[in-house]
């Protein structure tokens, strides 16, 4: 697997290297960690356990508090992504850095740019995108805009801006995230074949099964330090889980057949056609029940964003109607929708889910703010506040100093569970969850799946969509998938479906017919349409 | 009525808007490139401000003209660069910074010329200098356009001239391209090594320097002395104008033109015994009304569903 | 040092640093006060005057004569309205540079109502001070409605307005309204029974045209500030100030909630006038406002938009205004040194809160992962 001889200097190598915010936060603790040329190294850990910020320090784009960092074998001090560019590192990162406007030509070669003296020539950038996207396999457009083009495309973007440096290291930060099963199989040839060569790779994951299927060496953090290295091959999905959290734990999800009742959830030839960018809707039709969790799945970008956006009132369909429990929501604002019983915990809680500045108390009554006990008659009542705040905080056993500290400086996993911690108190009728889990560590994860579930049994209809099909397929009673902003399939009995049975028909390689997608299940009790 | 409609077309009208939206064109251009970096300038009244004060006072007590008017945009961008520095190495926030500078470009003028001169109005009891306006041989003698186009002053041709190099700067050089790189996604800019910091102080100093330009026309282009404030929310006005121009330079260039040809309205009215308050507040009132229908127009075109952080904050 | 933030779990950690932290701002904003005094020092001394001799007529000046007292509590009335008058749109992070022709609109209503209407004597000076606050409201809700309806920026629109407003005055003023006899611009009197009470004539004491509207202003800012700490309205202003997308998230219809700011900045803006109105002229004058209404936002952000450290931050501000009128009638040194001083201490001011936007945003990006 390796092609480095024993006296060759490995490609990348830190020691002891040390990262301390001004804040006091200690983001990476005394790391050591040695990657060989020609290796592929995947770097796994909770969330907040320091992965990216060591990868941050070893483009130079956060310059470390101590220790020592060598590439090449030469000891090296990056001051800024220029100085790793120049040493051959390459980094793609999560949140892709692409200016939207600029055509993938202008992203891949911006910085250093062909043209004579002042002037940009974007023709040869053009000639030269297109030459290194053959040369290498990634398939681009270098003429389409970065905001124009799929996920897959900009991502395959990032990597021919690192090879178009002359990369020798390749940085790729949660590669498969937004990608299909199908799409991250495309990604791991191009990894291959990268390193065949001689490219040296290192990735950070979340999903420990891509990390057995490609990495040759596994490094764990946790809580900033570097826990350890084993080879892949040495390794299960459960000895990793158990070196990222110090504790053995389980990664199943233990779940009571759920008891559906009647009908609360209706959704009728939806159609949703967006001003401007966005995934437009057609047709949707589908049931929720109370009593059940109907997962959506979906490579992200197909119209989960909007579809979610839309029940939660967030957005207006342009067609179709929308029931719950006998309500006509469609027309209500927000405060309608939330009125009619529906809680809606976000897809990006730092955009909408809370408000960083504001104290946690204050995060957890903005749907109830004007309602009794909290405030009757325009007029807020801080007593009631208060113990409302610190009912939810002991309830959902999130870690903070004290109500009234602002949500901000909380962990993801603390303000998650302020986010859901609110909207499970008010008791919905329809639950609509998005990415429910992202950014949370493993044990608050654990946490949030039983609160679903046990809203589940409360009688609460549950709406959830995720990009983590695992996760999905552990929670669903019944899954839906959605392409191009269409359902495609529906099962509604999940037993012995697997992953890439449900990845094709996510890729749209497959789908069911709409007979299938729309059937009416006989129900316990009478419909209420 | 016909009265005013002749007034509108005759060529005296018509040299008037260009003469008037010099100061408009020059500063909203300059806005328009810290803008477009991401670090909007709300200080460009106190550079334009600063600029006409320094330009006045520097040529009046050195007798040079050139050196007075050097100094001047010297000053308009010592203006831009101290909000550099207050809002990228000291984190402060772009409005306050802005309306502390112009408060301090306010004072500090004030102070400069009643300490030096004694005088609480103004510079004008000392002789300085005017910049030249030039008639360029062949284009002076074509019938209508001739009277038009030549004779102006020299910093008017220099505005004619910003627009396309500023468009030149902004879409064709590798400068501009970091630049819009800069102030649409820094992040992007930083992972390839571009120095976002450098660059947005470099936009601020630009933006400053063409202020600067704009304020010693004010003071020396046709007169050659500085008032107290004499400004007059100019800066404020080229703020809009790049707005309305839709943050693109030729966008710009013509509605700061058209703020000209509000102001230069209002004058020529107000000759013909149309009270000169409601007159002069004309091209306020059709800046609202501008904002409205653009802001109406935009929001049919974006989606609803759009952030409305992102809405608001504008 | 604790690992991370959230490990502060223990209560009164938190509460000692929450005390920590509010011992450094105050020591912050007095060090801010002296170095901006420091500087206009060192200005005065670079132009050749005496700065001790400045400064003495300065900073004791407005305490010396009862008079003195009195200018000081009528301007810092006027101005910390101004303030309290945008420190609500500023806190629905609306940036309203409105408060002047709110200001003028409603001194403008005022005047109009006082001098044309007969009125009974306790009415004859609250019905003004109401029509001014309706038609500052009613000023400042053109650009509300344009902000929450039509998303246009308005901190064209109310700069715009107020230059449409402040010339409608002057044009009433030359015109409609000229008192015909007299020889400068300005309006008949307003009625005996329309004036605020002069506060000299109840404490004996000459205050000058220090009024009753100090009373008012008092309460306004108590006012205010229950409205934003106490009430519904005001949870929905904090919240569409602190994240909009998370108030609209959570039910809250933000549109309104503009409006709503926009229109009680106005209402207090047009109080301010009414107070120049009734209180400090008793009569129509151009230009009335001076400065005021900018030097009101300036003290709005100096007090981070909290209604009682406005009325701390105006009655500061305002002394150094009077202060420096005293300094320039009794030494060379001309007034625009406070512009000076103001300025300094606003830019100080910005900068002082780096340290905490940078914790702040530092925190963010550890935990947002």
């Amino acid at each position: 697997m390796r092609q480095q001889s024993d006296g060759d200097p490995p490609a990348v190598e830190a020691v002891a290297l040390t990262k301390t915010y001004p804040n006091g936060v200690r983001a990476v603790r005394a790391v050591d960690l040695c990657v060989a040329v020609g290796e592929i190294r995947a770097v796994v850990g909770e969330n907040g356990a320091g992965k990216s910020t060591l990868m941050k320090l070893l483009y130079g784009l956060e310059q470390p508090s101590s220790g020592q960092l060598r590439i090449g074998g030469a000891a090296q001090t990056l001051s800024d992504p220029s100085a790793a560019i120049a040493l051959g590192v390459g980094m793609v990162h999560q949140n892709l850095m692409l200016v939207p406007s600029f055509t993938i030509a202008q992203n891949v070669v911006l910085g250093i740019e062909p043209g004579r003296g002042l002037r940009l020539d974007t023709k040869i950038a053009i000639e030269r995108t297109a030459r290194l996207s053959e040369e290498s396999g990634l398939v681009v457009d270098p003429k389409a805009r970065v905001d124009e083009v799929s996920v897959g495309m900009r991502q395959r973007a990032e990597i021919l801006k690192a090879l178009y440096r002359g990369a020798r290291l390749l940085i790729l930060d949660e590669p498969t995230a937004v990608l299909t099963p199908q799409e991250t199989d495309d990604l791991f040839a191009s990894v291959r074949r990268l390193r065949a060569g001689g490219m040296t790779v290192l990735f950070i994951s979340h999903k420990l099964k891509e990390v057995q299927e490609v990495s040759d060496r596994v490094s764990v953090m946790r809580a900033g330090s570097l826990v350890g290295t084993v080879d892949t091959d040495q390794s299960t999905a459960e000895s990793l889980a158990a070196m990222m959290v110090g504790r053995q734990i389980s990664l199943t999800v233990v779940k009571p057949p759920a008891r559906p009742g009647r009908i609360t959830l209706s959704v009728r030839n939806v159609g949703y056609q967006p001003r401007g960018a966005g995934q437009a809707l057609h047709d949707i039709t589908f049931n929720v029940a109370a009593g059940e969790i109907v997962g959506l799945a979906g490579v992200e970008g197909n119209g989960q964003t909007e579809l979610t956006e839309i029940l939660a009132g967030l957005r207006q369909p342009t067609s179709g109607t929308i029931r719950v429990d006998g309500t006509q929501t469609v027309r209500l604002d927000v405060a309608g929708y939330r009125a009619a019983g529906i809680a809606h915990v976000s897809e990006d809680r730092l955009f909408n889910g809370v408000a960083l500045d504001e104290s946690i108390a204050d995060n957890l009554i903005v749907d109830r703010h004007a309602r009794s006990p909290i405030g009757a008659r325009g007029v807020l009542r801080p007593r009631a506040i208060r113990a409302h705040a610190e009912r939810l905080i002991r309830e959902y056993a999130i870690r903070a100093p004290d109500p009234s500290a602002p949500v901000g400086a909380l962990s993801g996993g603390n303000m998650q569970k302020v986010v859901v911690a609110r909207e499970l108190s008010s008791g919905p009728r329809l639950l609509v969850a998005a990415q429910l889990t992202r950014g949370v560590d493993i044990g608050a994860m654990h946490f949030m799946y039983e609160r679903l579930i046990a809203a589940r049994d409360d009688g609460a209809a549950v709406f959830l969509v995720s990009a983590d099909l695992a996760e999905l397929l552990s929670l669903a009673d019944r899954l839906l998938v959605i392409k191009d902003g269409r359902l495609v399939a529906r099962f509604d009995d999940l037993t012995g479906v697997s992953d890439t049975e449900v990845g094709r028909f996510m890729l749209g390689v497959q789908r069911h017919t709409d007979e299938q997608i729309r059937a009416v299940p006989p129900e316990p009790e009478s419909a209420t349409s | 009525m016909n009265a005013a409609v002749e007034v509108i077309l005759s060529t005296a009208f018509l040299a008037a808007v260009l003469r008037v939206a010099t100061p408009y064109v020059l500063a909203a251009l300059g806005g328009l490139i810290a803008e477009r970096a991401g670090v909007s300038n709300i200080a460009l009244e106190g550079s334009m401000l600063a600029a006409a004060c320094a330009g006045a006072l520097v040529s009046g007590y050195s007798g040079s003209t050139w050196l007075g008017a050097l100094c001047g945009i010297a000053a308009g961008t010592l203006i831009a660069l101290l909000l550099a520095v207050a809002r990228l190495n000291l984190g402060a926030d772009a409005i306050i910074a802005g309306i502390g500078l112009n408060l301090l470009a306010s004072g500090a003028t004030a102070f400069a010329v009643f300490a030096l001169l004694d005088d609480k109005g103004g510079t004008t009891g000392l002789p300085s200098g005017t910049l030249p306006t030039i008639h360029i041989p062949l284009i002076e003698d074509i019938p209508v356009a001739g009277d038009i186009l030549s004779g102006q002053n020299l910093v008017t041709y220099l505005a004619l001239l910003s627009a396309p190099a500023v468009a030149w700067l902004l879409l064709r050089t590798k400068f501009g391209f970091h630049l819009r790189a800069v102030g649409e996604m820094p992040e992007a800019a930083r992972s390839v090594g571009i120095r976002v910091r450098r660059i947005q102080f470099l936009a601020l100093a630009l933006s400053g320097a063409l202020a600067g330009l704009a304020g010693i026309f004010l003071s020396m282009g046709y007169v050659s002395f500085f008032v107290r404030d004499m400004t007059a929310g100019r800066g404020f006005i080229a703020l809009a104008a790049i707005f309305l121009g839709g943050l693109r330079p030729w966008g710009v260039f013509f509605a700061a033109l058209g703020f000209g040809a509000a102001e230069a309205l209002a004058v020529q009215l107000g000759n013909l015994d149309i009270p000169p308050q409601l007159v002069s507040a004309i091209p306020y009132a059709a800046t609202l009304v501008a904002l409205a229908l653009n802001a109406w127009r935009r929001r049919s075109r974006s989606d609803p569903a759009a952030s409305t952080t992102q809405q608001i904050a504008q | 040092m604790t690992d991370t933030m959230v490990e502060l779990a223990d209560r009164r950690d938190f509460v000692a640093s929450r005390r920590r932290a509010l011992a450094v701002d105050l020591s912050m904003a007095l060090a801010t006060i002296l170095a901006a005094l420091a500087v206009g020092f060192i200005v005065i001394l670079a132009v050749g005057h005496d700065p001790l001799e400045a400064y003495r007529a300065m900073l004791t000046g407005p305490l010396q004569r009862s008079t003195r007292v009195g200018r000081w509590l009528e301007d810092a009335t006027t101005l910390t309205l101004l303030g309290l008058s945008v420190a609500i749109p500023f806190r629905a992070r609306q940036i309203s540079l409105g408060a002047e022709g709110q200001l003028y609109a409603g001194a403008l209503a005022a005047a109009v109502v006082a001098i044309f209407v007969p009125l009974p004597p306790v009415l004859a000076v609250l019905v003004p001070l109401l029509v001014a606050a309706v038609a500052g409201g009613a000023v400042g809700a053109i650009p509300g409605v344009l902000k929450a309806r039509l998303a246009a920026n308005e901190i064209v629109a109310t700069l715009m307005l107020n230059a449409i407003v402040v010339r409608l005055y002057d044009y009433l003023l030359n015109n409609q309204l000229k008192q015909p006899d007299s020889g400068s611009v300005r309006s008949a009197n307003v009625p005996a029974g329309s004036a605020l009470t002069r506060l000299q004539d109840w404490f004996g004491v000459p205050l000058g045209r220090a009024n009753l509207g100090l009373l008012l202003m008092l309460l306004t800012a108590l006012a205010l500030w229950l409205l934003i700490t106490r009430t519904t309205l005001g949870y929905r202003i904090r919240m569409v100030g602190s994240n909009p997308d998370f108030a609209r998230y959570g039910g809250i219809k933000v549109p309104r909630v503009i409006e709503s700011s926009f229109i009680i900045g106005g209402a207090v803006a047009g109080l301010a006038g009414a107070h120049l109105l009734l209180g400090v002229y008793g009569r129509l004058e151009p230009g009335m406002a001076g400065g005021l209404a900018f030097e009101g936002i300036v003290v709005a952000l100096l007090a981070r938009n909290n209604p009682l450290v406005v009325v701390a931050a105006g009655f500061l501000y305002s002394y150094l205004r009077v202060g420096g009128d005293i300094m320039e009638q009794q030494t060379d040194v001309g007034t625009e040194i406070v512009v000076i001083i103001q300025a300094v201490i606003v830019l100080l001011v910005t900068a002082r809160l780096l340290p905490d936007l940078l914790k702040r945003r530092l925190a963010r990006k550890q935990m947002a992962r």
